[in-house]
Order: structure tokens, then C-alpha cells, then sequence
């Protein structure tokens, strides 16, 4: 459909925005005070101790050797040991622990946000300046409005507590062990994969929530988009050529509109799914699911470096590939792109 | 198409015009980081390495974003009528100089800092 | 949201003049008519004034301490406490009240801090062109392209601990600058192509003149739909902060930290009120910044509505 040199093209990019990222990390952490030997050791280790540490890391070579040094060990994926969280584990396998977590959470808010919030966009787009509009302008408003860290809790007090029907947190009831059919370390895939319908179902009924609290803001976002972007096509031209031709109003809104409509949304999806995983920082946190954003958050806070490092550069390879997978989607829709 | 070459010679000027700029201000900052901010010089360099750093990090994620987005988000202003005049190539040439300027700190620090240190 | 200031002998008229400008002005008419962005706007006005209030009469230290055996300890919502009481008998009321204090205080500093520096960047990048343009918007661009709670929390560690709320503040300015740039620049484009700049340059008029008498005022309205619609935001992601534990130190009625105890310590135990006092007034205020701006932005002249995203 579309040529491969353009999927190879944007897909050598990811080299650029990761050495960024890398150096820019790099240079933050480098430029922000406190020093990592002194995390590692203890606020009373004693100073040959900390000095030790300090060697082993290479923290007495001057910065600039410490940088080709982080560079290479970056291009292997090897950020090296946890300091703090997970003592004498290497990042690498912190992060295919927690990784899966967050994109599966991540994936099933997006895919949720696209579901409702283009019908719900068309709608409102269809019925323009009619209550059914301004009830769903006003919903995704709200839907904005409302903190992931009240709506969360609420809905955990509703469903898990008054109601009783779903679990408070977690990704899978605890008598299950997921470790041992792990291929994907996604849970709802896992136990799909491993065909063990009372899991899957333990792992959906835990993920319904946590979904629900992420999409919202995608849902609000994307149908908007989709609203304006409707109204826009359905002003132009070949619109009402199409409609004077003899065909039903909707029908031609539908057909015609749709495509051309859903181009700037694309676009929209790729940018806010960066907002999608800040909004997974604080799911994961009311839920109690522990993903790459608690992760990240935990490692800021006690200053384990080497697990921020690869945190930021795990998202910003996140981000960029999804954006690059949008890019092509544009291209798909909007031929013109390609050249 | 252009000719290559010549684009290439264009695009190596960005570069090298940055990181002349970059090159120039790096002693200019270690001798102010040491004179006001009462560093050690080689703690200074170091500093200006990093400083560097910012610059070309962005840089880099700047020229990868506006070659991979650029012509989403054109084409996009274009259909919602918002042109803000934006441009893919602008944005690219301007990120080659501001890359080039870290680039040209982060190769100078060493220098300055190995002289000194 | 007029344009002007006012001299002396117009502010004598200016009560009687005040209907027949806001009739003439199509922004505040039309604004004025959207019922919606009236009770976006009457929302802010009651927060603000709840926190007027709780600031002038609530003393910060005897809320912020435990008031174990004096108050009934984790006590539901009731007559003598309307919002029930926390782990530490303090009573919920008087603390989600003076919430409203700091949401509205440290969002204000946020929001015109990054206004400010917006600004200034934006204009000179439109006014200067060229070079001076590019560096400054193609690096907000890179700033921009970044998630805001995830640049937020990358900036947070770079300042010290002591700053507490002060630390999310700061880095929450850095990370709303951009979007403030990149209006004020699309609106001062559109003010420049007018022919009376050129003019006024002409007379001889000084860069810094043209841009303060000339080009910012009529930035003013833009600016004022994206302070409001990023005021919501900055609430949230400074409450958001405090809820990760970078913000608020312990005891602050925050908000945010209300939340955070509320989820970490009363989610299990049934204690709902913890979270849904704060959390609601939090999503009230947020809501009110929404509906007003989105109001704003629908009534601004459509030349400028480009500007603003």
C-alpha cells in the first residue's frame, strides 16, 4: 500500500530521538544537584565506601568520557543496575517487569477513547447545536475537568466497595499466578494465550476501571477534534455537490466526511498519547498496578539514576513510535503526504 | 530535487556556523562560571559540557520531530486553516543551528577542560 | 477586557459608558450571552471567594495539626462536620476550604508566571523574525511536543526539596511557557501584518514602544482565553504533583495531598469523604477555568481564534 521506504525512512528516525533524549537526560541529571554514589551508599556510609562506589561507576572520569560511555551502554539497552528500588537487578529486567504493565493500560485507554470519542464526535458533529450536542460538548468538558486521582478512587468505592461487583486494585485476582504463563506480561494476553478463561476473565473485570479513568480524557480530546473537523469538511464544496447529486444528507455526511474528517484526528491521537501516559503516572498509582509511571515517580524521589534514564528513554521510544505509526495511518488516509 | 551536494554544503554550513557560535562561547562561560559562579575549572568545563548537552539533545529531538511530524502538522494547519507559518524546512534549519551550537560546546569542553583541569 | 487604560476624565463616564462598551465589544457581548461560560465564570467567582474567606479566617497552623482528642477521630459526614474529619480528627470542611486558597493562589503564580514569559518570548520571536524567531519557537516546539505531567516531573527533581509546593510551581511555569509563546506570537503576526505598524515605524517609533504600545494590547484577548483554559490545567497537574508526593510537605491542606492520604489510607477502608470533598471541589474549579474558557475562545474574533489551539 505504501512504499517501505518510507516506513524505513521514520523508522531510522527513532536514532535521533533517542540519542536526544539520552543527552538531554544526561545533561539534566548531570546539571541537578545530589550526588548518585552518596544515594547508592547511605546518607552514613563511611567516605571510602562512598569513594569506592564512586570508582566503580566511573564518576571520577570527567564528564565527557562518562558521556560516549552512557551513549554506548544506551545503544546496547543497558542502563545498569538499579541503585535503589531493586538493588543489584539490572534495569533491563525492572523494565520488561513493569513496560507491558503501563502499555497494556495504555493501549486498552486509547483504544477506549477512539471507540467512544469518534462516534460520539460524529454525533455531536451530525446534530449540530441540538442537545444532543451540547450534552456531549459539556460531557467532554468534564470529562477534562475531572482529576484521574478522584474520578479513580470514586469509581473504586462504587464498583469494588458499595456495589461489590469489581476488584479495588491489581491487575489479577492474587490466587492466580500469572508469572508462570508469562509470554507477553500483559495480562489480559497472557491468560488469553494460555487459554484459562476464569484468569482472562480476572484480568478484564480488573482492567475495566483503570481503562475507563485513562480514556476519559482521550474520549473528551478525540471527540472534539472529531466534532470540529466534521463541521470542517462538511462545509467544503465537493460536500455539497455530493449532497445536491441527490443523496441523503446523512448518508453523504457519513460517506463522504468520514475519511477527510477522521485525517487532523489521527494526528491528534498520536500527539495525546504522551498526555496517555502521563495520565498512566496517576492510574497506576490509585489502582495500585505497578507500571513503568510508578516507577518512574518512585525513582525521582529516591534518586535512583540509572532507572529514570531508562524510564524516559523507554517513554520517549514509546512516543515516538506511536507517533510514527500514526504518521503512516496519515499517509494512508492522506496520500498526498508520501510524495 | 536539488542537487545533493549542494544541499549537503548548505546544511553542513547551519551546522558549522552553530557550532562556531558554540565553540566561541564555551571558555566564555567557564571563565564567567569560575569568575562568578566561584567554580573549580574543571568542574566548570564539565558544566559547560552539559549545557552543551541541553542544546544539542533538543536539537536532535527537534530535527527528528519536525522531519517525522513536519508534514502531519503542516498539512494539518493547512486544513484547519490555522497556518501559523510553520514549515518543516524552516524548522529543521533552525534546529541544525542550535544543534550545531551544543555540538560545538560539547566539543570544546573537553578541550578547555583537559587545558585546564 | 478593555484595551485601554483608563484617564481621568474617562473614568468619570466609564460607569455609564461600561453597557454601551461592553455592547459594542462583539467578544463580551457574545461572551456574555454563552450561558455556559457564565457558569463556568460563577463557579470561579464562589472559589474564589471561599478562599478569600478561609484565608482571612481560618488559622493555617491549627488546621494543618493533628486534632486528635479534641475532634472525634475518622468521623463520617454529620451536622457538627459537614465534611466529615481525617485520620488525625482534623475537620475536612475548614481544610477543603482553605484548598481553594492554594489551588487559586499557587495556580495564579503558575499561570502568570508562564504568561509572562510566554509573552515576552512570543512577541519578540514575531517582532525580531527570522533567526531570533526560530531559536525561540522551534525550542518551545521541542518543550511542547513533551507530555505535561511527564516534563513536569523530569523539572521537579531539578530544584531542592525545600521549595516545596514552590518546586512544583516552578517547574510547571517552565513546562506551560510554550503554549503561551506560541499564541502570543500567532497573534502578534496577525497584529504586525497591519499597515499602521509599518507606519508607526516609520514615524520613528522604538522597537520596545511598538511592542508594548502596539502590538501587545492587542494581543490581550488571546492571551487572556489561554491563561484561562490553562489555569484548569495548571490546577490539576499542580494537585496531580502534590498527589505523587512532589509538592505539598505533610499537613498542607493541599488538594492534592487530601487526595493522596485519602487514596493511600482511606481507599480500603470505606472512608469516601477523604477523597470526595477535595476531589470535587478540585473538579468544580477545573470545570469553571473549562467552561469559561471555552466560551472565551468561541467568542474571539476569528483572526485570533487560530492563535489559540
Amino acid at each position: 500500500m505504501f512504499p517501505k521506504r518510507f516506513v524505513l525512512k521514520r523508522l531510522l528516525l527513532l536514532v535521533p530521538v533517542l540519542i536526544g533524549v539520552a543527552t538531554l537526560v544526561f545533561s539534566i541529571l548531570h546539571l541537578s544537584p545530589g550526588d548518585p554514589a552518596l544515594t547508592i551508599a547511605g546518607e552514613r556510609a563511611s567516605q571510602e565506601f562512598v569513594e569506592r562506589i564512586r570508582a566503580d561507576l566511573g564518576l571520577n572520569d570527567p564528564i565527557w568520557v562518562q558521556y560516549i560511555d552512557f551513549l554506548g551502554n544506551v545503544a546496547q539497552f543497558d542502563f545498569g543496575e538499579s541503585y535503589v528500588i531493586n538493588r543489584n537487578t539490572s534495569v533491563r529486567e525492572v523494565l520488561a517487569d513493569t513496560l507491558p504493565v503501563t502499555l497494556e493500560l495504555a493501549l486498552y485507554g486509547q483504544l477506549f477513547g477512539i471507540l467512544f470519542g469518534i462516534p460520539l464526535g460524529v454525533l455531536s458533529a451530525v446534530k449540530q447545536d441540538t442537545i444532543t450536542d451540547h450534552a456531549t460538548r459539556v460531557g467532554a468538558l468534564t470529562g477534562i475537568s475531572v482529576p484521574i486521582f478522584w474520578s479513580g478512587p470514586l469509581l473504586i468505592l462504587l464498583f469494588a466497595q458499595v456495589l461489590g461487583i469489581l476488584p479495588t486494585s491489581g491487575r489479577i485476582s492474587s490466587t492466580y499466578n500469572v508469572a508462570a504463563i508469562r509470554v507477553t506480561g500483559m495480562v489480559t494476553i497472557d491468560t488469553l494465550i494460555a487459554g484459562d478463561w476464569e484468569m482472562f476473565r480476572s484480568a478484564v473485570r480488573h482492567m475495566l476501571l483503570p481503562s475507563l479513568v485513562i480514556g476519559v480524557y482521550s474520549m473528551a480530546l478525540i471527540s472534539r477534534m472529531m466534532r470540529s473537523s466534521m463541521l470542517e469538511v462538511v462545509r467544503q464544496d465537493y460536500m455539497r455537490t455530493a449532497r445536491a447529486k441527490g443523496q441523503g444528507a446523512k448518508i453523504t455526511v457519513l460517506k463522504h466526511g468520514f475519511r477527510n474528517a477522521l485525517i487532523p484526528v489521527v494526528t491528534i491521537i498520536g500527539i495525546q498519547f504522551g498526555g496517555l501516559l502521563g495520565g498512566a503516572v496517576l492510574t497506576e498509582t490509585v489502582f495500585a498496578i505497578g507500571g513503568i509511571g510508578t516507577l518512574l515517580v518512585e525513582a525521582i524521589e529516591v534518586g535512583d539514576y540509572p532507572i529514570v534514564q531508562g524510564t524516559v528513554l523507554t517513554f520517549a521510544f514509546l512516543f515516538t513510535l506511536v507517533n510514527l505509526v500514526v504518521d503512516v495511518t496519515y499517509s494512508y488516509l492522506d496520500p498526498r503526504i508520501q510524495q | 530535487m536539488s542537487p545533493v551536494p549542494s544541499a549537503v554544503r548548505d546544511r553542513g554550513r547551519l551546522v558549522a556556523g552553530g557550532a562556531a557560535v558554540g565553540a566561541v562561547a564555551t571558555p566564555v562561560l567557564v571563565i564567567g562560571l569560575v569568575a562568578v559562579g566561584g567554580f573549580a575549572p574543571l568542574s566548570a568545563a564539565e558544566t559547560a559540557f552539559a549545557f552543551g548537552g541541553l542544546w544539542f539533545g533538543l536539537a536532535l529531538l527537534g530535527w527528528a520531530g519536525s522531519v517525522a511530524s513536519g508534514r502531519a502538522i503542516e498539512a494539518a494547519q493547512e486544513h484547519l486553516d490555522a497556518d501559523s507559518g510553520w514549515t518543516e524546512r524552516r524548522s529543521r534549519r533552525a534546529m541544525a543551528r542550535i544543534g550545531g551550537f551544543g555540538a560545538g560546546m560539547m566539543l570544546v569542553a573537553p578541550i578547555v577542560g583537559t587545558a585546564v583541569g | 477586557m478593555s484595551t485601554e487604560t483608563l484617564t481621568d476624565g474617562e473614568a468619570e463616564t466609564a460607569s455609564r459608558g461600561l453597557v454601551d462598551r461592553v455592547r459594542a465589544s462583539p467578544f463580551l457581548s457574545q461572551l456574555l450571552s454563552n450561558r455556559l461560560a457564565l457558569a463556568g465564570l460563577a463557579i470561579i467567582l464562589a472559589m474564589i471567594v471561599i478562599a478569600v474567606y478561609a484565608r482571612l479566617t481560618l488559622d493555617l497552623e491549627v488546621i494543618s495539626r493533628s486534632q486528635l482528642g479534641t475532634n472525634p477521630n475518622r468521623a463520617a459526614p454529620s451536622l457538627e462536620y459537614p465534611f466529615g474529619t481525617d485520620g488525625q480528627a482534623r475537620a475536612l470542611l475548614p481544610r477543603v476550604a482553605y484548598g481553594a486558597w492554594y489551588a487559586m493562589l499557587f495556580g495564579t503564580v503558575t499561570v502568570g508566571a508562564s504568561t509572562v514569559l510566554g509573552v515576552g518570548l512570543g512577541i519578540v520571536a514575531a517582532y525580531y523574525g527570522d533567526i531570533t524567531d526560530n531559536v525561540i519557537m522551534r525550542t518551545m516546539d521541542v518543550l511542547l511536543a513533551f507530555p505535561s505531567l511527564l516534563l513536569a516531573l523530569a523539572l521537579v527533581s531539578i530544584f531542592p526539596d525545600e521549595l516545596g509546593l514552590w518546586r512544583a510551581v516552578a517547574a510547571l511555569t517552565l513546562v506551560y511557557t510554550p503554549r503561551f509563546a506560541r499564541v502570543v506570537r500567532g497573534a502578534a503576526l496577525t497584529v504586525l501584518e497591519n499597515e499602521y505598524i509599518d507606519a508607526t515605524v516609520a514615524l520613528g517609533a522604538t522597537d520596545p514602544r511598538v511592542l508594548v504600545r502596539h502590538v501587545l494590547p492587542n494581543c490581550l484577548a488571546p492571551i487572556t482565553v489561554q491563561s484561562t483554559l490553562n489555569f484548569g490545567l495548571a490546577i490539576i497537574d499542580l494537585a496531580a504533583l502534590s498527589f505523587l508526593g512532589f509538592g505539598a510537605s505533610a499537613g498542607t491542606p493541599s488538594w492534592g495531598l487530601m487526595l493522596s492520604n485519602g487514596v493511600s489510607q482511606g481507599l480500603l477502608t470505606g472512608v469516601w469523604w477523604w477523597s470526595f470533598f477535595p476531589g470535587l471541589f478540585l473538579a468544580l474549579t477545573v470545570l469553571g477555568f473549562n467552561l469559561l474558557g471555552d466560551g472565551m475562545r468561541d467568542a474571539l474574533d476569528p483572526r485570533m481564534r487560530e492563535a489559540v489551539d
